[in-house]
């Protein structure tokens, strides 16, 4: 018995050293393999890196319309902060109406800037002057392009890597302070900490010290997935061990503050303290104070648990035990400590990235033509776009407001009709801006919810672009130099015969005929029956030419309908078109990035500003005279009432049948804006282009700062007032009003009214004796 | 779909003849009958919309002479027609200047960025346009240059003697595209515009 006892003790104990034996060489031989794993990693680790894009930095320079409060608006935009003393870049200072700006350094697409003084001077909502600190006059400055966005991979990583010395000294004590007090003398796990967490979890409310070292934080975030298993536990302390082997505490401190999750913004996943701080507060990490960087230290331990912006009173109170820490830890001072925890949070209430959906959907895909995507979302490229921030702010609040009441307008319509309140979903738009000489895009909305990263109107929605055709039918017209702005065409009931042998007879607006009008007539009431015999007559394909020419890249579909807008368009290809046409006949064509720039500082890719002239400048020239009238006394003097009584603008309006979309596009001296307003399931909006979108466009327009329309006109044309129902020509004053002013080629005037002219006037008449004798 | 008159019927050299013409008739018109010149107003200059005010671009003053001045007897030759101003303003002249540099460096693309921050700022200025289609020449982009030098003249209009500078660009441009006989009328447009 004792024997066999003796026999089984043995064996047991045999067996034991051999499967000690067998775990000693397999942990062992598993140690090495995630050693190796782990090392080869790590050291050739390389963050992918999301390309960066920023919007046009704001040129300033002694001349310019921006009045001080609009300054200090920029500045804010750019988290300038307000102070009595200039202390270090990222703030200001006022005095009056004189500003002193302590700049960040900042890199552009052609150059960078070191951080410097910049005094400005502000008087009569202007920029006077410009200094540097020592009262040196400075001709223009760029304040630093703001950060709209990153292009980041499927995963959703999105970050800026920091150096160590773009560090400040407080985060790492923060955060050793807080989550690693053994982190500079541990080997990579700290049992010590474990137990003291175990403890910590037991008694309740106490700040919880993690039982993780940072290493282990490090290693979970960067090798393994997150599930919570015995197994994966000793696979992060054994590869946490393996790091502490290899590399330097500096190392891995630094790795922690790039690697760290810290948030979440949609699809996109904020990792490290670089993004954070942007996301968080608009701003460089080293700019952040004492109460900022303990609101980060704060979110490290849960970031949608602690999400500063859903749960304030959460977060606040976990950032002000994180300070109380701190001043236990000697980091800092106890007054320090409590003057802090006064501050309120100071979290932006939306980030500064990623809430331009629409813009950055057109610079993706400007640069899917020359780069392949890991190439974006990895390789820190900086993209340098034209996107002006200020006007991108103007078109949606323009946007939503008149959206909201044109929602009204039609919920009383359809409840007046049907007896029922309508639960459809709301109106829908897109708005284009841009500047038309430079061919910039500087504002794009694909849609009403213009945060949110859904379907991408202004670029994807093709719809029958309506009467917006028809200055394009008109130039071509007056580019046959048969016709001009007075000459008399019929608007009367016309029969079409199609090709598949059905007859069409194009109604107008009104279903009425105007009989003989003058172009400029039909053009700015946006008579249906004229245009098509006009379009017929100088024939389709040429207006499908002149249509391509301006930049449409279809070929449209060269049927009479089309002449009325039976074209399918996006709302960038009208901001297209028309840009071509308020850059006087010159095409530039549209973009939205300026440059690309290598992480390390290389130019990579310029898309410099083209211009080709595509059409004759003195038709142009007559064309936009006449679209002048449309917003003088046709279907786009709407606006009238919102835009300054002095300002000259441009447009035209469309609708396209059964009031599915209701368009306006138009330009001032300076800016074209194209608005689109209509329902994602086609159906009737009861909107025309003058009753919706018109609106959104006059508001947007008003908004914006633009200057009038003022292009010479061509030498070989004069400006004549001619009566707008006869087409005759009338003397200032006499036909009062139905006077409008026409540009006509020089010896093209039309005839004079009779019995309103210059009758009979001497110089006239000595004119005509004159120029008799020389022929 | 008959025009009621019909712009064609003039014939070909018939406009700046006519063009000319005016200017002289006016002049004369004015001091004649100076009595009776609110009959006619400002009919030929003049438009009727407001345009901003910009930065060293003054309003043409409409072309009839003052009444008081006194006008030689035999009408010809006639006043210069007023000339409008293109300046650069402050800032565009820093940037024209710094793009200057880059390119005597031989740094056009950012020279050409240098530039198009200029015609950001002033877009409707020839002078900026003839800059930065100069560098786009110097460059050996041709085509731009052409088209910058033709942008030019349209945004001249007014002035004969930009006008003129940007009929060469175009001159040069063409030349350099091998177009010598489109460069030639290129330039006969320029000595018209402002003969030297």
């Amino acid at each position: 018995m004792a024997r066999r006892k003796k026999g089984i003790l043995r064996k047991v104990l045999w067996g034991g050293l051999i499967a000690f034996g067998i775990a000693l060489a397999v942990g062992t031989g598993f140690f090495i393999h995630l050693d190796r794993q782990v090392t080869k990693q790590f050291e050739g680790r390389r963050w992918t890196l999301p390309a960066q894009v920023f919007a046009a930095p704001l040129e300033i320079y002694a001349g310019l319309q921006l009045s001080g409060p609009q300054l200090e608006e920029e500045l804010g935009r750019l988290q300038y902060r307000q102070v009595d003393r200039l202390e270090r870049p990222g703030t200001y200072r006022r005095q009056g109406s004189r500003y002193e700006i302590a700049l960040r350094a900042a890199r552009f697409g052609d150059e960078t800037r070191p951080a410097q003084i910049l005094t400005v001077t502000t008087s009569g909502g202007a920029i006077t002057s410009l200094g540097d600190s020592r009262g040196n006059e400075v001709p223009i400055m760029r304040f630093e392009p703001m950060l709209i966005g990153s292009i980041f991979p499927t995963h959703g990583e999105d970050r800026i890597v920091l150096k160590p010395e773009d560090v400040p000294p407080l985060l790492p004590a923060a955060l050793k302070a807080v989550e690693d007090r053994k982190f500079d003398t541990h080997h990579g796990v700290d049992p010590v900490a474990i137990m003291r967490a175990v403890w910590a979890n037991i008694r309740a409310g106490g700040i919880a010290q993690g039982g993780s070292t940072l290493t282990q934080q490090l290693v979970r975030s960067y090798f393994l997935t997150t599930d919570q298993t015995l197994s994966r536990k000793l696979r992060e302390a054994a590869m946490a061990i393996a790091l502490e082997l290899h590399f330097t505490k500096a190392d891995l401190m630094n790795a922690y503050v790039n690697e760290i999750y810290l948030g979440q913004d949609g699809q996109r996943a904020v990792h490290g303290f670089g993004l954070a701080s942007q996301f968080y507060f608009g701003k460089p990490l080293a700019e952040l104070d004492l109460s900022e960087v303990a609101l980060l230290v704060a979110v490290v331990r849960g970031p949608s648990y602690y999400d500063p912006r859903r749960h304030p009173q959460r977060v606040r109170a976990r950032r002000d035990l994180v300070l109380k820490v701190l001043a236990e830890q000697g980091v800092i001072k106890k007054e320090e400590a409590e003057a802090a925890a006064k501050r309120p949070l100071g979290v932006l209430k939306r980030s500064s990235g990623g809430y331009y959906p629409a813009y950055l959907d057109f610079v993706r895909r400007t640069l899917r033509r020359d780069y392949r995507d890991e190439d974006l979302t990895e390789a820190g490229l900086r993209i340098y776009t034209s996107l002006d921030p200020r006007a991108q702010d103007t078109a949606e609040k323009a946007l939503e407001q008149e959206l909201t009441r044109l929602d009204k307008i039609h919920a009383a319509a359809v409840k007046k009709k049907t007896g029922r309140p309508d639960n459809k979903a709301p109106l829908q738009a897109a708005v284009v801006v841009t500047a038309p000489q430079s061919g910039e895009v500087i504002a794009l909305i694909g849609g009403r919810e213009t945060g949110y990263n859904g379907f991408d109107r202004a670029l994807d929605a093709k719809r029958p672009m309506g009467s917006l055709v028809k200055p394009f039918v008109y130039l071509t017209a007056l580019e046959t130099k048969r016709y001009t702005a007075a000459t008399i065409i019929q608007d009367e009931e016309i029969t079409v015969k199609l090709k598949n042998g059905t007859v069409w007879k194009p109604q107008n607006f009104t279903r009425e005929f105007y009989g003989p009008v003058p172009v400029a007539r039909a053009l700015a009431e946006s008579l249906n029956a004229a245009t098509v015999g006009l379009g017929l007559d100088v024939g389709l394909p040429n207006v499908t030419k002149t249509l391509q020419r301006f930049g449409l890249q279809q070929k449209p579909l060269e049927v009479p309908a089309m002449t009325l807008g039976a074209v399918d368009v996006s709302p960038l290809e009208v901001g297209q078109i028309y840009s071509s046409l308020a850059s006087g006949g010159f095409h530039t064509p549209l973009r939205a990035v300026r440059s690309v720039i290598s992480e390390d500082g290389k130019a990579l890719k310029a898309f410099p500003l083209e211009v080709h002239e595509v059409a004759d400048a003195d038709a142009v020239y007559q064309l936009n005279r006449m679209l002048e009238l449309v917003m003088e006394r046709g279907t786009g003097r709407g606006a009238r009432s919102m835009l300054p009584p002095s300002l000259v603008v441009a447009g035209k309006s469309g609708t396209s049948s059964e009031l599915r979309d209701s368009w306006f596009a138009g330009f001032s001296g300076s800016h074209v804006a194209v608005v689109w307003v209509g329902y994602d399931d086609n159906r009737e909006t009861g909107f025309t282009g003058s009753s919706g979108a018109l609106m959104v466009w006059a508001r947007l327009m008003a908004g914006l700062d633009t200057t009038s329309r003022s292009a010479p006109m061509p030498d070989s044309l004069a400006e004549v007032p001619i009566e707008l129902t006869s087409g005759l020509r009338v003397a200032p004053g006499c036909a009062a009003e139905n006077a409008v002013t026409v540009a006509v080629p020089l010896g093209a005037e039309p005839p004079w009214k009779p019995g309103c002219g210059q009758d009979p006037s001497f110089v006239e008449r000595a004119g005509e004796w004159l120029r008799d004798m020389i022929r | 779909m008959a025009a009621r008159h019909d712009p064609l019927s003039a014939a070909p050299g018939y406009h700046a003849r006519m063009k000319t013409f005016r200017v002289l008739l006016l002049a004369a018109a004015a001091v004649s009958l100076a009595a009776c010149q609110s009959l006619y107003g400002p009919p030929v200059s003049g438009s009727p919309k407001p345009s901003t005010p910009q930065s060293g671009t003054p309003q043409p003053s409409p072309p009839i002479p003052e009444p008081e001045q006194p006008v030689p007897e035999p009408v010809p030759p006639p006043p210069p027609p007023p000339q409008k101003e293109f300046r650069l303003s402050a800032a565009s002249a820093a940037l024209v200047k710094q793009g200057r540099a880059q390119s005597l460096k031989g740094e056009y693309p950012a020279a050409i960025a240098t530039l198009e921050r200029a015609v950001r700022i002033e877009p409707d200025n020839p002078l900026v346009w003839l800059e930065l289609g100069q560098t786009h020449l110097s460059a050996r982009n041709a085509p731009q240059a052409e088209s910058m030098g033709r942008k030019a003249v349209a945004l001249a209009t007014g002035n004969t003697s930009v006008q003129a500078n940007a009929w060469r660009l175009v001159g040069d441009a063409l030349r350099a595209r091998g177009r010598d006989l489109d460069a030639t009328e290129a330039y006969q447009r320029a000595a018209l515009a402002s003969p030297r």
